[in-house]
C-alpha cells in the first residue's frame, strides 16, 4: 500500500491532532447549515402544497357565506372540518357578476366517523359534475368516467383502498380512485361525492343514522368561481361581494399571498437567526483557524523549508477548514432532517399550514444548496488565516514557532 | 557550486539593529563539506537560512549552480529547495500527526516523485536502524530517534545539498558516529554538498573546509 500523501490526506491527519477543536467546529457548522437546511425545506414544503393545493382547488374565487369566511380559509389552508350553508340562489346571482366566466357549487360537510374499522376522519366535499371544474377534469383523467351517486373518491390520507365500501350517515358508498397527496388537509383528508349523493345521504341518514344531518336541496356551502381570461381574480371578488349579499369572495391568490405573508414573517425570523449564528459560526473558525495557523507555525515554516510552495500551506489551512464545513454541513442536513420528520405534525399542527414534500430536483438544489454554503462557510473563515499563513517567511515561522 | 557573497542579515530588537550575517562571503565546491563552528548567536543559523533560501538577504547573494537563489521567484525558489536542497534542524522537527514513515516522505509531497520514494524512505530507515518504526508517531520515539527519522528526511529528495544545523545534538555517542558516517557515505557516492554547523569540534574537523563565526562575521579555520 502506498503511504504517498497529499493535501487531503494530510490535512485529515492534523485535524485528528486537537479533536475536541474540530468537533467543536463541526458543530457550529452543523448548527449553521441545519437551521437554514431545516427552514429552506420547511418553508418550501409549505409552499409546494400551497401551490399544488391551490392548483387543485381548479378555482380563481371561492364565494362563501359571509360570517363564515375565516371558517372557509381555515377549512381550506389546514383542512379544518366545517360546514356552512347559504342560498342555492347565490350560485345564480354570482354567474351574473361581471367577469365570471363558470360557476359551480360545492357542499361541505363536517366530518363523521367512519362506521365501522376507521378512526380517521374525513371532511365531506360534494360537487356537482354538471358544473364542475375541479374535480370533473381529474376524473376524467384518471377515472375515464363520471363519479356515479353510489361512489366516492377519497383524499391520499383517507386510508381505503379502490374496492372499499364505507358507510356515511348511513349510506354505503364504494371508493373509486384516491387522488394524489397535495399536503392540504382540504384534499388528502376529504372524501368527494357528488351533490345528489350528499342530498340522498342527508336524507337517508334521518332514517338510517344515530347521528342525522338536515341539508336541504336549495342548501349550498359554496360557489366556486372561474374568472374570464385577462380579468384579475381578486378585482371580481371585489365585484361578488358588491353585488351579492351576505357572501365573502375569496381569491385563491389571496389564499396564496396570506400564507406567503405568514411564511414570509417565518422566514425572516429565521434567517435572522441563522445569520446571526452564521456570523458566530464565521468568526469561531476563522479565530480558530488563526490559532492554528499560530500554533504550527514552525511546522508551516518546515512545510516551505522542505519544498511546499505558498500555494500548498494556503491550500492545506483551506483544505482543513472545508472538511470541517463539508461534514458539519452533511451532519447538519441529516440532524436537521430528522428534527424535521420527528417534530414535523407538531410543528404544523401549531402553525395549521398545508405541507407537502417539494419534489426530487428541487430536494437536491436544497441539499447540494446545503452542502455548497456549508463550504462557503469554511473556506471564507479561513481565508484570512490561510493567506497570513502562506505568506509567512519560512525562516520568520520557524523562529517565531520556538 | 555554492557561492556567497556579500550575504548581510540585520534584524531590528527593540529598536537596535543586529546585524546576524555581516558581510559573508564563500564557497563550496560540489560534494564538499564545510563545517561551521561558532557560539550560540554567532549567526550561524540565519547564515544556513539565508543559504537555503528561507530568508531573503538584505544585502549580498547567493549563487547555486550559478544561479542567485534570490532571482527566482517564490515558488521556482520553492521547487528548487524541493528538488535540490534540504535542512536537518538542531530542534524535532517531525509533524506529530504523521508516522515516521509519512514524515520521511514528507518532501516527496511538494514535488515530482514516483512511487519508489516509499521504497528508499524504507532504506533511509533502516540505515537510520528504525526500520521497524515506520508505522510509529514521533510520540511513541526518543528524542534521539526523532532526530534520526529527520535524519532519514533529509536524503529522501536526494539532495545536492544538506544544510544541518547542529545535527546530532541529541544523539548518544555511537548513533552520532552512525550518522556522520553516513553523511560521508553520501558525500563520497552522491557528491552530496554539506554545510554543518556545529558545536562539536571532532566533527567540525572532519569537514575539509572549516570555518568559524562570530557577531555574523565568518572566517576560515
Amino acid at each position: 500500500m502506498s503511504t504517498r500523501l497529499n493535501i487531503i490526506s494530510f490535512a485529515t491527519k492534523n485535524l485528528r491532532r486537537k479533536m475536541i477543536r474540530t468537533l467543536l467546529l463541526l458543530l457550529a457548522v452543523t448548527v449553521v447549515t441545519g437551521t437554514l437546511f431545516t427552514a429552506t425545506l420547511f418553508i418550501s414544503s409549505m409552499q409546494n402544497a400551497l401551490k399544488i393545493g391551490t392548483y387543485r382547488l381548479g378555482a380563481d374565487v371561492l364565494v362563501v357565506p359571509e360570517k363564515y369566511a375565516s371558517e372557509a380559509r381555515a377549512a381550506l389552508l389546514a383542512g379544518e372540518p366545517t360546514s356552512f350553508y347559504m342560498d342555492r340562489r347565490v350560485l345564480e346571482q354570482v354567474k351574473n357578476v361581471d367577469g365570471v366566466k363558470r360557476v359551480s357549487p360545492q357542499l361541505f360537510i363536517k366530518p363523521t366517523s367512519f362506521t365501522c374499522c376507521y378512526s380517521v376522519e374525513a371532511f365531506l366535499v360534494a360537487f356537482e359534475p354538471s358544473t364542475d371544474f375541479t374535480i370533473t377534469p381529474w376524473l376524467e383523467k384518471n377515472l375515464k368516467k363520471p363519479l356515479v351517486d353510489n361512489e366516492v373518491i377519497t383524499g391520499r390520507n383517507i386510508p381505503t383502498i379502490v374496492g372499499d365500501t364505507i358507510p356515511f350517515f348511513g349510506t354505503p358508498f364504494s371508493v373509486v380512485g384516491t387522488m394524489e397527496p397535495t399536503g392540504m388537509k382540504f384534499f388528502d383528508q376529504s372524501v368527494f361525492m357528488t351533490m345528489d349523493a350528499a342530498y340522498q345521504m342527508a336524507e337517508n341518514s334521518k332514517t338510517k343514522s344515530q347521528q342525522p344531518i338536515d341539508i336541504e336541496k336549495s342548501k349550498i356551502s359554496a360557489v366556486l368561481v372561474q374568472v374570464r381570461e385577462g380579468i384579475a381574480p381578486d378585482r371580481v371578488a371585489i365585484r361578488i361581494e358588491h353585488d351579492v349579499d351576505g357572501v365573502k369572495a375569496i381569491a385563491s391568490d389571496e389564499v396564496i399571498s396570506t400564507v406567503r405573508k405568514q411564511l414570509g414573517g417565518l422566514l425572516k425570523g429565521i434567517l435572522v437567526i441563522s445569520a446571526v449564528v452564521w456570523i458566530l459560526a464565521l468568526l469561531m473558525i476563522g479565530f480558530a483557524f488563526s490559532m492554528i495557523v499560530n500554533e504550527r507555525q514552525r511546522e508551516l515554516g518546515l512545510l516551505r523549508s522542505m519544498g511546499a510552495k505558498k500555494g500548498h500551506i494556503f491550500r492545506l489551512i483551506i483544505t482543513e477548514a472545508v472538511i470541517i464545513s463539508v461534514a458539519g454541513g452533511v451532519v447538519g442536513l441529516a440532524a436537521g432532517s430528522a428534527l424535521l420528520f420527528t417534530f414535523k405534525g407538531l410543528i404544523l399542527h401549531s402553525l395549521k399550514l398545508p405541507y407537502l414534500l417539494p419534489s426530487l430536483s428541487t430536494l437536491t438544489e436544497l441539499v447540494a444548496g446545503a452542502v455548497l454554503f456549508s463550504l462557503l462557510t469554511g473556506l471564507l473563515a479561513s481565508l484570512l488565516p490561510a493567506i497570513s499563513a502562506s505568506k509567512m517567511e519560512p525562516y520568520e515561522a520557524i523562529r517565531k514557532g520556538e | 557550486m555554492i557561492e556567497v557573497t556579500g550575504l548581510t542579515k540585520t534584524y531590528s530588537i527593540d529598536g537596535q539593529v543586529l546585524k546576524a550575517v555581516d558581510g559573508v562571503s564563500f564557497s563550496v565546491d560540489r560534494g564538499e563539506m564545510v563545517s561551521i563552528i561558532g557560539h550560540s548567536g554567532s549567526g550561524k543559523t540565519t547564515l544556513l537560512s539565508l543559504i537555503g533560501g528561507l530568508t531573503r538577504p538584505d544585502a549580498g547573494q547567493v549563487a547555486i549552480e550559478g544561479i542567485n537563489i534570490w532571482s527566482m521567484d517564490d515558488d521556482k525558489l520553492s521547487e528548487f529547495r524541493n528538488k535540490k536542497i534540504n535542512f536537518i534542524y538542531q530542534f524535532a522537527s517531525l509533524i506529530p500527526t504523521l508516522t515516521v514513515l509519512e514524515n520521511v516522505l514528507l518532501p516527496t509531497a511538494f514535488g515530482d516523485y514516483g512511487e519508489e520514494s516509499e521504497e528508499y524512505a524504507r532504506e533511509l530507515l533502516k540505515i537510520m536502524g528504525l526500520g521497524d518504526k515506520t508505522t510509529s508517531y514521533p510520540a511513541h520515539l526518543s528524542g534521539g530517534q526523532q532526530r534520526r527519522v529527520a535524519i532519514a528526511r533529509s536524503f529522501i529528495n536526494r539532495p545536492d545539498i544538506v544544510l544541518a544545523d547542529e545535527p546530532t545534538g541529541d544523539l548518544d555517542e555511537d548513533t552520532e558516529k552512525e550518522v556522520i558516517q553516513l553523511f560521508h557515505r553520501m558525500n563520497e557516492e552522491k557528491m552530496t554538498t554539506f554545510i554543518i554547523v556545529t558545536h562539536n569540534r571532532d566533527i567540525a574537523n572532519q569537514a575539509k573546509k572549516q570555518f568559524t563565526m562570530s557577531n555574523g562575521v565568518l572566517s576560515p579555520i
